[in-house]
């Protein structure tokens, strides 16, 4: 509110202006307050997103720490982009702590002297093309509970964050900064207050940052610090320069000097170290340079020695930063890396971990080994963290981190639909929407391996498309999982094709059998793949110079197809015509056909007059549903370091466009869908949050609804049969947001209304889909299944704060079927109606539980009244709830014998209950004065002899839950359950007993009405007053 | 005329700058919740809830004597069950999962389960019970804007409230339970809020993790016969 307030300053200096003035603030005031749309995310805070995982391939860590004294139980893991993560069972379960801020994670630290102290520093440093961007330093002070940023906001990339042992104060936080920009804002920073105040201590130039950090834990005034100089391009990657070094200050920072002795001639890359906590002088550090190699010193860094060592220990050093020394023997070293090292003598040698136990995923990032119990250790990989517990000879993976990193996702139309996607470094893989029990890491089925991308289902149902890096593309049976490799290849007439890494597959929004893929070229098939026809010219802009990809990687060579370059990038084919095609590349064009690709228009130029840069890559197109000449179309310019969120719409077919902004955008557009219903509901896709409109783009808001708020969101879609929203995430898996039509249905005139009923869809009576399923696996992630059958749904303008919300449910006779009560939550309320009546009364004092004042059947097919209640007003709507034609083992007439005998039982239920609660008013009577009582034979053998009619109409006596005592109501209540929850025709035997329980219930009532009529005439005074049914 | 351009200026500022004090948010709540006066009379408590789910009702009834003691009793499908709670010991007697017989609460369970014997508004003595107050800045409770406000006790427990930014009622609360080796959080949330005779605002509705309790009769300041604070059986 700077502005604001400068404003009111201003005009406090021009006294003589008051009146106007005063007239000012008001408009000010009153413009800010209405310059707010009343639509945010707060309105559907009771439509939560689930969280499908899955956990069984995780996503990239990136850090690991744990509290040192709290027997190794609690745990942080930083990771990629699924924020932070704690344990405080040493990983048999972790908790989310970070889902309102951003999600990339670069470096972690705890205050030992004072656990509850917890830094995050935002934005990875693992410097790889897909990496993500940080906003800066946070701090908690209550152990992950609360964070407050503390600053660094432009590093954009933090490696490592380090507390003086000596002083909780001082923290020096390694800055490599920015990745795509030159940037003033790297370097090593220091605080002396808690990270209240920053300062640079140490800066080399615009393009080399602060990789890694040491400091003595016996001297903390001696620091090791190593610069690092490096930049990615779209299109090439370099790693190196006469810029990086490494250092050493002896004066906590103040003065630094470069360590040359006995290291390779620069220029160096990335230089990760360690030194020996029980022995610093003993230091090793792998040295990115012409020829990479790990060294080791013995003097406090001072010079250092050549050591010849394995691929694994050197490999990928841009990658692989991480090196360390057991807490306690300076001889054991781990190097985590492409795959697990470690070293029994300082690191002369090193030997890979045992397969033990099965594949360790490889690429690991981050390791925390227990200082209290050096045996145990845990480390970060591409997949998910690892722990071990025999100095990292074997490990176990921890299977609840719900990490995985899409890229793109993809629903087909079965019932339940299953969900496809591809995933950074672990593949491709498809899992149902729902599923007996819901859905946990079993759930989830591989398709593909490598880096997986678009992951596409065939409408045949019974095929996906899916690929690895660089467009190596698959067509794969699902039952099988047999795959056919049908990437279009070079013939005479093309160039060399150039494959994005992450390659478009896409198949037709109007027509299903068209299956486009890109290279720079656009490829179509109408036979899954099977022969393909080349349907445009070059589409990019054949830029030469972004096209020496095979120099990439800077002082180590790194081509792994991810700097491929003028490519297409992403293929939309409109829904309202097949020959109407969008194609975006990764160098700035945007070019359509409205002939099936015959001919193609760019128009790339008039895009850019909208403020969209030039080179952008069109990360999305959207083309209208409703409109064949509107188009929206996302563009991404974050690889020449412009992080702002570019989203365009052209209403006459690309010849001008408009800018969509908002204040409420952060993080670069990665994907943009429209609504297949509602043209004014959107949803945008960023880096950094899913945003949704109601008015076609005017206002925009950020949507929580469970979701990370700040998440890495890919992709969006939007289930037609089912009006799910399923959200892909680059590092906190799949969400699905069930039926969005709440949403989709909140129009300006209902969200002005205090009160809002919403029509209820007709309603299928069944169970639901599912049986239970057994117990969730234990130690996995798992996530429920949507509901089956649509809730009440009600809208409220304000939160209510007193008095009470009641959702009753009426049949067509107007007689009270329901009763329950409504939540009183500002904006969207759901109430699930079981479909049941109400259920019985339980009688009391019983030994036994008694399953039936929970159950009730299913009503009968019909017409119903929803009658929602907020305080004295009344909203009414009807559901019409139809018999389910689907299920043959339950007819229409089937239903209606059940629901019959149902309720027979429930009425032989009651009777049994009124008549145990008029038993006890009896004995509750006479026992009102003990002292009497005690003295009263006769009240006594009146007494006993109810008691022994209450004991056969129910468990009296067996108290442990091991030993059945079943007596009428127990026999009652459970056939009147397994009516209520019948969906098949009752069988012969269950009908049968029902008069038989019924007999049974004569016997024992002429027994009461025997001890009534023999002890009431001698005992008058017990009579009671209440009548039994 | 110079005192009301302050007036609106400070007040332009306070609305869009959230400068509010912990303390100046706990004495709006207090004056919200009816006063720390009526508050401070308020030493017994007796109360009737109900817990409704598509029908079924759970009954449940607390007597509850100021920091000194409370007993729950439930009646669920057909039994009955009760928990006894004061300042040095505890038993619950839980026949639902197959408990036979009263069972004494461990010493952990009996030291944790203190503040809830606490029947005043949290915000009324917490200065006399050594709690620490923490201003922890706005949140957003199911789309209602709060501030939240963290009370830590002598034992590190904390508590964490978030009060509507208009009523100043609290809505919700988080509590942090370390307990046998593991660390719980337990969230409940109030509604409802009514004006009693004697003079305290109070929730009608609470909600946890089982499901809403609907508060359907409250007695403040009955007399208490504390024979009930032990164990029957």
């Amino acid at each position: 509110m700077h502005g604001l307030q400068l404003q009111a300053v201003l005009i406090f200096k021009t006294p003589y202006m008051k009146k106007q003035i005063i007239h000012l603030i008001l408009i000010c005031t009153t413009a800010f307050l209405n310059a707010q749309s009343p639509v945010n995310s707060a309105m559907f805070g009771m439509m939560e997103a689930r969280s499908l995982g899955p956990g069984t391939m995780s996503g990239r860590i990136s850090a690991i720490e744990g509290v040192n004294n709290d027997e190794g139980k609690t745990i942080f893991i930083g990771t990629a982009g699924g924020g932070v993560w704690k344990s405080t069972n040493a990983g048999a379960s972790y908790e989310s702590k970070f889902d309102k801020y951003c999600q990339s994670i670069g470096a972690l630290a705890i205050d030992q002297k004072n656990p509850n102290i917890v830094f995050v520093g935002t934005g990875e440093s693992n410097m790889r093309n897909s990496v993500s961007i940080g906003n800066g330093l946070y701090k908690s002070t209550d152990s992950g509970d609360n964070w407050k940023k503390i600053g660094l906001d432009s590093v954009e990339h933090i490696s490592k964050i380090v507390i003086d042992p000596a002083n909780s104060n001082i923290i020096y936080v390694a800055a490599p900064g920015p990745l795509w920009s030159s940037s003033k804002h790297r370097g090593l920073y220091k605080s002396v207050n808690g990270g209240d105040s920053w300062e640079k201590i140490y800066y080399v130039n615009e393009n080399t940052g602060c990789a890694d950090l040491l400091i003595d834990p016996t001297n903390s005034n001696v620091l090791f610090i190593s610069m690092w100089q490096f930049r990615r391009q779209p299109f090439s990657f370099n790693s190196g320069g006469v810029s990086s070094g490494l250092y050493k200050s002896t004066d906590a920072g103040k003065t630094w000097k470069e360590i040359t002795k006995g290291l390779p001639p620069k220029p160096f890359g990335r230089i990760a170290m360690t030194l020996a906590p029980s022995d610093p002088k003993q230091m090793l550090a792998i040295v990115e340079s012409k020829n990479t190699g790990l060294y080791i010193s013995s003097d406090g860094g001072e010079t250092w020695k050549s050591q010849s060592a394995t691929l694994n220990v050197c490999a990928r050093p841009f990658y692989f930063s991480t090196i360390a020394f057991d807490p306690k023997d300076p001889k054991r070293v781990y190097r985590p890396a492409f795959n697990f090292a470690y070293s029994s003598d300082g690191g002369y040698s090193f030997s890979d971990a045992s397969g033990d136990g099965g594949w360790v995923h490889s690429d690991m990032h981050a390791i925390w080994i227990n200082p209290t119990n050096t045996n145990v250790m845990y480390i970060g990989t591409d997949g998910g963290v690892y722990m071990s517990v025999d100095k990292g000879v074997t490990w176990q993976f921890n299977h609840g981190l719900p990490l995985g990193q899409f890229y793109h996702v993809a629903a087909d139309l079965k019932e339940p639909y299953n969900i496809y996607g591809g995933l950074q470094d672990n593949g491709s893989w498809m899992a149902p929407s729902a599923a007996p029990g819901g859905i946990g890491n079993g759930n989830w089925h591989r398709v593909n391996g490598g880096d997986g991308f678009w992951t596409v289902p065939d409408a045949d149902g019974k095929t996906v498309y899916s690929e690895y890096q660089g467009g190596n593309m698959y067509r794969t049976n699902l039952v099988t999982m047999k795959g056919e490799f049908i990437q279009p290849q070079k013939t005479g007439k093309e160039d060399k094709l150039r494959w994005n890494w992450n390659t478009p597959i896409v198949t037709g929004a109007k027509n299903p059998k068209n299956l486009y893929v890109g290279s720079q070229y656009l490829y179509k098939s109408t036979d899954q793949g099977r022969t393909w026809k080349r349907i445009s010219n070059d589409l990019t802009t054949n830029d030469k110079k972004k096209q020496a990809q095979e120099e990439s990687g800077g002082l180590s060579a790194d081509n792994t197809s991810a700097e491929n370059h003028c490519t297409i990038f992403t293929i939309a084919e409109s829904s309202l015509d097949e020959n109407m095609i969008w194609a975006g590349t990764d160098d700035g064009n945007l070019q359509y056909s409205t002939d099936g690709g015959t001919t193609w228009t760019n128009v790339s130029g008039f895009v850019t007059k909208s403020g969209i840069p030039a080179q952008a890559w069109v990360s999305s197109i959207q083309p209208s549903q409703f409109d064949k000449n509107t188009v929206y179309v996302t563009f991404e310019n974050h690889m020449y370091g412009d992080m702002q969120t570019y989203l365009g719409k052209s209403a006459d077919l690309g010849k001008t466009w408009t800018r969509i902004t908002s204040k409420e955008f952060t993080g670069f557009a990665h994907k943009i869908k429209e609504d297949p219903e509602n043209k004014n509901l959107l949803f945008l896709g960023t880096e950094m949050g899913l945003f949704a409109t109601l008015d076609g783009g005017v206002n925009w808001f950020r949507m929580k609804s469970k979701i990370p708020e700040y998440a890495l969101v890919r992709d969006i879609q939007i289930h037609p049969k089912t009006h799910d929203l399923i959200v892909a995430t680059h590092g906190r898996g799949i969400f699905i947001l069930d039926d969005i039509r709440a949403m989709r249905n909140l129009t300006k005139e209902i969200w002005e209304q205090d009160v809002f009923l919403f029509p209820t869809p007709e309603i299928t009576l069944n169970t639901g889909k599912f049986g239970w399923g057994g117990p969730e696996v234990s130690g996995g992630w798992n996530t429920g299944n949507p509901p089956s059958y649509p809730s009440i749904n009600y809208y409220m303008k304000q939160r209510l704060n007193t008095g009470k919300i009641t959702v009753e449910i009426f049949d067509d006779k107007n007689q009270l079927v329901q009763s329950m009560p409504g939540s009183i939550r500002r904006g969207i309320n759901k109430v699930q109606w079981n479909l049941c009546g109400i259920p019985p009364k339980v009688a009391e004092g019983s030994t036994k539980m008694d399953g039936a004042g929970f159950a009730a059947p299913m009503v009968l097919p019909g017409n119903y009244t929803v009658k929602l209640k907020v305080n004295d007003k009344e909203y009414v709507s009807q559901i019409k709830c139809i018999h389910d034609e689907a299920n043959k083992d339950l007819t229409l007439e089937d239903r209606k014998l059940v629901y019959q005998k149902a309720m027979q039982l429930q009425s032989l239920y009651n009777d049994i209950n009124n008549t145990i609660d008029t038993i006890s008013l009896y004995q509750a009577k006479m026992k009102k004065d003990t002292v009497t009582f005690s003295k009263n034979k006769n009240a006594k053998a009146f007494y006993n002899d109810l008691q022994k009619v209450k004991s056969e109409f129910m468990a009296t006596t067996k108290t442990s839950i091991f030993a059945d005592e079943e007596r009428l109501r127990e026999k009652v209540s459970k056939l009147y359950g397994s009516f209520c929850g019948m969906e098949s025709k009752p069988n012969s035997t269950q009908l049968e007993s029902i008069e038989d329980l019924k007999k049974e219930y004569a016997t024992n009532r002429t027994a009461f009405n025997a001890a009534i009529t023999k002890h009431v005439p001698k005992n008058p005074e017990f009579k009671v007053k209440r009548e039994i049914n | 005329m110079k005192n009301l351009i302050t007036l609106i200026f400070i007040a332009i500022l306070s609305i869009n700058s959230f400068a509010q004090t912990a303390d100046e948010i706990v004495a709006k709540h207090i004056e919200a919740v009816g006063g720390k006066e009526n508050w401070k009379k308020v030493k017994s408590l007796k109360m009737e809830c109900v817990m409704k789910a598509q029908g079924a009702e759970i009954k449940t009834t607390i007597v509850q004597v100021n920091n000194k003691a409370m007993r729950q009793d439930i009646a669920l499908m057909g039994m009955n069950g009760w928990s006894i709670l004061t300042n040095t010991e505890g038993w619950s007697f839980m026949p639902f999962s197959g408990q036979t017989k009263a069972e004494p609460l461990t010493a952990d369970d009996v030291k944790n389960a203190q503040d809830g014997l606490e029947i005043q508004d949290e915000f009324i003595a917490y200065l006399e019970h050594g709690k620490k107050l923490e201003y922890l800045g706005k949140d957003d409770v199911d789309g209602t804007d709060c501030f939240k406000l963290k009370l830590i006790d002598k034992n590190a427990k904390e508590t964490t409230y978030f009060l509507d930014a208009d009523s100043y009622y609290v809505i919700k609360e988080t509590q942090k339970i370390k307990a046998n080796g593991k660390e719980m959080e337990e969230t409940s949330t109030f509604s409802n809020y009514k004006k009693l005779p004697e003079g305290i605002v109070y929730p009608m509705n609470v909600g946890s993790g089982f499901g809403d309790a609907e508060v359907t009769k409250i007695e403040i300041n009955p007399v208490i016969d504390e024979s009930i604070f032990k164990p029957t059986k």
